[in-house]
């Protein structure tokens, strides 16, 4: 492609500037379109898709890896193995969380291969990167079910994509268990095999902390309440969850702060925060902005009686992150790895000896994901890609209940499961359940928070 | 309406965030005042800098202001050689797309080692002081953002001070006026270029450490920083330091003060509704004269 090259600067050129000599601003002007052009594009990039290209530099073959068959010990078993299709954000904005359900997936196939498979056929986990990014989460189940003709598929992380991802598997018939889309509009899609797989949906989260919070004598109840929230459907779900109930009941929100996914500095936001006052903060967060906010807050000296964050907390790094701040600090869980619920403490076992420390919320989900699925495949008996085996399989889980790692589980007619988040707490550098008061509780709630 | 100690709050942050978007910034200046090239990787540049801040950091326990006397260096003789070894060799003719190109390669060169060296998780290096502030009446001054500030300031001054008054900072200037004839007179310009390649990087080393004080990080976090800092420099005009300083001030205080009265969402946009008016209105940039004349 050569581009005729003229010295003749064009009329426009000339007229707009006066200052350069007339072989300079052409040359800038095409440089700005471009730098404009390049700024814009790359914005696009930077909110939805930060790496798409990542995937491509990093894990060149993601798209079309072998299957991880060796990695889960299913070689040993005579049979066609089952091939479950998952398509997960390895990489981009959502890869750690992405990288603790897969996790959670591998634990589970090793476990059922070693048992013996299902239906004495291995299992065989065939994964997709899809880089955080909803247009190619649905291509890449797209690819899964038609070209891959994979027997099953299970769920990819974050509301966002599992959104995009069960309206493929419905068009296809296809079962869907998914392990982390907990947003309220996933429920109301109408899908109509869909299940999520974890003890509650996202606006309910914190029900037992708005108990909590009710039987508090009404003069050390937190009076004002702010929120700052990340744009996203489940961080959303979760705060406004909480907000909803509380505005009922007559709680005053100071401020409501709403900041988009990119958001990296969070002074401002937190100088609202503190401006307001509120004695109870309520951040409906993802992981780095939680601690964006605490180390915002530490600075401008903003000491809530009562903080709760969403996601952040619930992760083990996260009191390292903090500096040793999270003391005090709550958040709704639905997995606890401590718990005494069945086939938990072989769980825990198993990931940590194929992975490093204890499995938190994503990696059990993605477990419990894979029990759901098992039990169905081992009641009805049949584990292939054709409508009246999904259909059987849809029906079974529908009307049963289920025992996982978070506990019995069930579904309304939605996918909804009917259970209830629990309510941890940072104390003295270890995640306590300090909510429901019953057996799972392991240390009392501390309030108000010591300062952080 | 909000108080005014929070007006006077997010002013005092968006003056200390607008300083260190002028640190960020200017390497994007040198390079483009030099080759006239778009680098796509500064920021992936900047987030290298910042793990390796983060590692010297966690591992040898390098107080982050410090490791700047290792990274600087290393990004020097690594900017030195890009120049040298890829960015000269590329075809004149095609140069304008190619660059973009390479240096977009770059950006995604690093952003896999970093994935595969450090994992996606978000890291932050947090100092002693990194929670305390400074307080003057009832506007808060974190000590991070005191401290990247000074650096920033620093950094510009004496990248400034170089430009202006040395030999090497004159010859960088003439080959930036005018190469043929800054050859004319004997200036290695080859040579020049390089060097003035390499400061610019060598500023990215710099950057990297005041992001890893103030900031938590990830390989992918760069993306969210190109057109930010792109923004800046068409603002600022291109090619122009100062230019660039003033408008980062700028859109760093305006990002600030529509954080605290309006919301985030926002305050996301100003640096596009600023580029925008800019392309429109004065493409040149506003603070920028003359190409030729803007050191």
């Amino acid at each position: 492609m050569s581009r005729p090259r003229s010295h003749q600067p064009s009329k426009d050129a000339v007229r707009r500037r006066s200052t350069a000599s007339p072989a300079v601003p052409r040359r800038r002007v095409r440089w700005l379109c471009l730098i404009a052009l390049l700024a814009v594009a790359l914005a696009a990039c930077g909110g939805e898709d930060p790496t798409a290209a990542e995937g491509a530099s990093e894990e060149p073959a993601a798209g079309s890896e072998a299957p991880e068959s060796a990695a889960t010990g299913g070689e040993d078993l005579e049979g066609e193995p089952i091939r479950i299709g998952v398509s997960l954000p390895l990489t981009g904005d959502f890869s750690e969380p992405g990288k603790g359900v897969q996790n959670g997936y591998d634990t589970w196939a090793t476990m059922v291969n070693e048992a013996g498979g299902l239906l004495d056929r291995p299992v065989e986990m065939i994964y997709r990167d899809d880089g955080s990014d909803p247009n190619r989460v649905i291509s890449d189940y797209e690819q899964l079910i038609t070209s891959e003709e994979v027997d099953m598929v299970l769920g990819p992380f974050s509301s966002r994509l599992v959104l995009a991802a069960a309206d493929v598997a419905e068009r296809n018939d296809m079962l869907f268990i998914e392990p982390a889309g907990a947003a309220p509009e996933i429920f109301e899609e109408g899908f109509e095999n869909l299940f999520y797989a974890a003890p509650a949906v996202a606006d309910t989260h914190y029900d037992y902390l708005f108990e909590y919070i009710m039987a508090l004598p009404e003069d050390e109840r937190p009076a004002t309440v702010a929120y700052a929230v990340l744009d996203d459907p489940f961080a959303q779900g979760t705060a406004y969850g909480l907000k909803t109930q509380l505005e009922e009941a007559g709680f005053e929100t100071v401020t409501d702060e709403v900041y988009p996914p990119d958001q990296t500095d969070f002074a401002a936001i937190a100088a609202r925060v503190a401006d307001s006052g509120a004695e109870l903060f309520v951040g409906g967060t993802q992981f780095e902005d939680s601690v964006g906010l605490i180390r915002a807050f530490q600075e401008l000296g903003y000491q809530p009686q009562m903080a709760t964050f969403s996601t952040g907390p619930t992760l083990p790094q996260f009191s390292e992150a903090v500096g040793g701040a999270s003391e005090g600090i709550l958040s709704p869980v639905g997995y606890s790895a401590s718990a005494d619920l069945p086939g938990n403490a072989e769980f825990v076992a198993k990931y940590q000896e194929l992975y490093d420390g204890e499995p938190g919320e994503d990696p059990a989900n993605g477990y419990t994901a894979g029990q759901i699925l098992a039990a169905a495949i081992e009641e009805v008996e049949c584990a292939d890609s054709s409508p009246e085996c999904q259909q059987q399989l849809i029906d079974y889980i529908r009307g049963a209940e289920i025992e996982t790692i978070v506990g019995p589980l069930s579904w309304d007619e939605a996918g909804r499961p009917q259970g209830a988040h629990m309510i941890q707490q940072w104390l003295d550098g270890r995640i306590e359940i300090v909510l429901p008061d019953t057996e799972v509780k392991t240390a009392d709630l501390v309030y108000p928070k010591p300062e952080w | 309406m909000p108080s005014a100690s929070l007006l006077l709050q997010g002013l005092a942050l968006g003056i200390l965030t607008g300083g260190v978007y002028a640190l960020l910034a200017s390497g994007l200046t040198l390079y483009f005042g030099v080759m006239r090239v778009v680098q796509i990787a500064h920021p992936a540049f900047l987030f290298l800098g910042a793990y390796l801040t983060y590692f010297l950091f966690t591992f040898l326990r390098v107080d982050p202001l410090l490791s700047i006397l290792v990274t600087v260096p290393l990004f020097f003789v690594l900017g030195v050689a890009i120049q040298r070894l890829l960015l000269s060799r590329l075809r004149p003719d095609s140069f304008t797309m190619m660059s973009v190109l390479l240096t977009f390669a770059f950006a995604l060169l690093i952003e896999g080692m970093l994935g595969v060296v450090a994992t996606g998780s978000f890291r932050s290096v947090t100092v002693d002081y990194a929670t305390r502030s400074f307080q003057l009446g009832t506007v808060r001054l974190p000590y991070d953002r005191l401290i990247g500030f000074a650096v920033a300031v620093a950094t510009l001054m004496l990248l400034f001070a170089v430009l202006r008054y040395s030999r090497y900072g004159q010859a960088l200037r003439a080959t930036i006026q005018h190469r043929e004839a800054a050859r004319l007179v004997g200036i290695d310009t080859d040579r020049i270029t390089a060097i003035g390649f390499g400061l610019g990087l060598a500023t990215a080393a710099v950057g990297g450490a005041v992001l890893a004080l103030i900031t938590t990080f990830f390989p992918a976090a760069h993306w969210g920083w190109i057109a930010r800092l792109m923004a800046i420099i068409v603002v600022g005009g291109l090619g122009s330091v100062s230019g660039a300083a003033l408008a980062a001030l700028m859109l760093g205080v305006i990002e600030a003060l529509v954080l605290v009265t309006l919301d985030a969402t926002w305050a996301a946009l100003v640096f596009y509704a600023f580029l925008f008016l800019t392309l429109v209105f004065r493409p040149q940039g506003f603070f920028g004269g003359r190409l030729a004349e803007r050191f």
